[in-house]
């Protein structure tokens, strides 16, 4: 049951630590109203990796995943987003980054291509219009473009979210459950996007809550537990019963 | 610095492109800003019991009020469904985020001031014609000072979950030097009949320019998703 000490695959072991580093997380912590959220997070994330953090509630998973995407500041620790410090040009790296929430992130009472646009436009991307054309096309919205985003089921909404994400052509995709409350088919509709991406040389960061699900999607797992990583490891050294065990340890 | 102005201007289009949709702000508050001066109209019996421009306190109640009330609505817009972090993954300035959203408060609250200031003339048979432009001018610069403290405490509260009444129990102590200010000034300008004195006109101007200041640079700090 546990994990083979040496590595069977040493060619791909090779070729990883040749890949850019995406996030290098050096001695994380968050301290939220004096709680203790995350502490001694060490972690390296290379690109091209797809990622799934589990654990079970209040582990720390969204926290981390808000670290990563700058949206909050760590309290300990040292923090690299591709290469660069990530509190000292945000900015930069905020561009490389796309964030897919359990939330929508989207304006209710605008339209599909509204919304895209808008955040198109913030983005300073060039035609505005038909890269917002494009995403909707990708994810089979186009008919809907100018139907308002309350008019939208959760599959729908959900693949807007994500065309949104995508919508600057980020290099890190960080994934709050993004399953969530999603039928079959708008969740494997998802599973084949998020493919799609890792398959285009993209990162993705996926926190997720089903486990069976996440095992099947993923090439590498961390178990959070109690604010500190309990276990990182490839999918293929890792069975079912070992991950649960680890997440609903105390 | 073109690409910032791109940015504020598609902010506050986005802001009023929703408001035009929803109607959910103006309508209210403009409502409400018509209900308090009807309500302290009739109850003050109107003209005959308020001495002159008095009645100027009484349409301050009701910006106070409908600002409140816009201010909270304009922030909750950016926290309903997290699009907050949508904005603060994008690569701009976060005080863009701030300026934007003052601009958005200000012009529903010269929408709302413009239909609540003739339904307060009415009532109160203010006489403006002594010094139309320096009761505009006078009202504007204030709304200006009120708005910039409005929405930077409107991000704050609306970070809490102790909403409601919060926001104003925090912004009415704030501005109650601009409120004294400008309410002197249209006495003594329409009741005394004296010109806008350039002191009290440099006050309100001061007052918008330091809370416009702060406010633009601690709205970093106070957004968090």
């Amino acid at each position: 049951m546990t994990a083979l000490a040496a590595n069977p695959f040493p060619t791909i072991q090779a070729a990883e630590e040749t890949t850019p580093l995406v996030v290098g997380a050096r001695g994380l912590g968050k301290t939220v109203d004096r709680r203790i959220v995350l502490h001694d997070v060490n972690l390296r994330i290379r690109a091209g990796e797809y990622i799934a953090i589990l654990g079970t509630n209040g582990a720390g998973k969204t926290t981390l995943l808000k670290l990563l995407a700058t949206l909050t500041t760590p309290t300990t620790g040292q923090l690299q987003l591709f290469g660069n410090d990530a509190m000292r040009t945000p900015s930069a790296i905020r561009r490389r980054i796309g964030l897919i929430d359990h939330q929508l992130l989207l304006y209710r009472d605008l339209s599909a291509i509204e919304n895209l646009e808008f955040y198109a436009g913030l983005y300073g991307l060039d035609e505005p219009t038909k890269r917002a054309e494009e995403m909707l096309h990708r994810f089979n919205l186009l008919d809907r473009a100018d139907d308002p985003v309350k008019s939208f089921s959760r599959g729908m909404s959900q693949r807007l979210a994500i065309g949104r994400a995508l919508l600057h052509d980020p290099d890190l995709i960080l994934a709050d459950e993004p399953f969530a409350g999603l039928d079959a088919p708008s969740s494997e509709f998802l599973e084949n996007a998020f493919q799609q991406i890792v398959t285009a040389g993209k990162t993705v960061v996926l926190v997720n809550h089903d486990i069976e699900q996440t095992l099947r999607l993923v090439d590498r797992v961390i178990v959070l537990r109690g604010g500190t990583i309990a276990l990182d490891q490839p999918t293929h050294r890792l069975y079912l019963e070992e991950i649960l065990a680890e997440v609903k340890a105390l | 610095m073109t690409r910032a102005i791109s940015q504020f201007s598609l902010l506050v289009r986005k802001d009023l492109r929703i408001e035009s949709r929803s109607r959910q702000t103006i309508g209210l508050v403009t409502v409400l800003g018509v209900l308090v001066v009807s309500v302290l109209g009739l109850g003050l019996g109107a003209a005959s019991n308020v001495a002159g421009f008095s009645a100027t306190a009484v349409l301050w109640v009701a910006y106070l009020f409908s600002g409140v009330l816009c201010f909270e609505k304009t922030m909750a817009v950016e926290r309903n469904d997290g699009v907050l972090a949508g904005l603060l993954m994008a690569p701009l300035d976060r005080g863009l985020i701030y300026l934007s959203k003052l601009a958005s408060n200000l012009i529903l609250m010269i929408a709302v001031a413009a239909v609540v200031t003739p339904v307060g003339i009415l009532f109160f048979g203010f006489d403006l014609s002594a010094a139309p432009g320096t009761f505009v001018a006078v009202m504007a610069l204030s709304i200006i000072g009120f708005a910039s403290i409005g929405t930077l405490f409107s991000a704050v509260v609306s970070s809490t979950r102790l909403q409601g009444g919060l926001l104003a129990m925090m912004l009415f102590p704030i501005v109650l030097p601009l409120v004294i200010t400008s309410t002197q000034l249209m006495l003594h300008t329409f009741r005394d009949g004296q010109p806008a004195s350039g002191g009290a006109v440099g006050v309100i101007v001061a007052f918008d320019v330091i809370f416009m200041t702060v406010s633009w640079i601690v709205f970093e700090w106070v957004l968090e998703p």
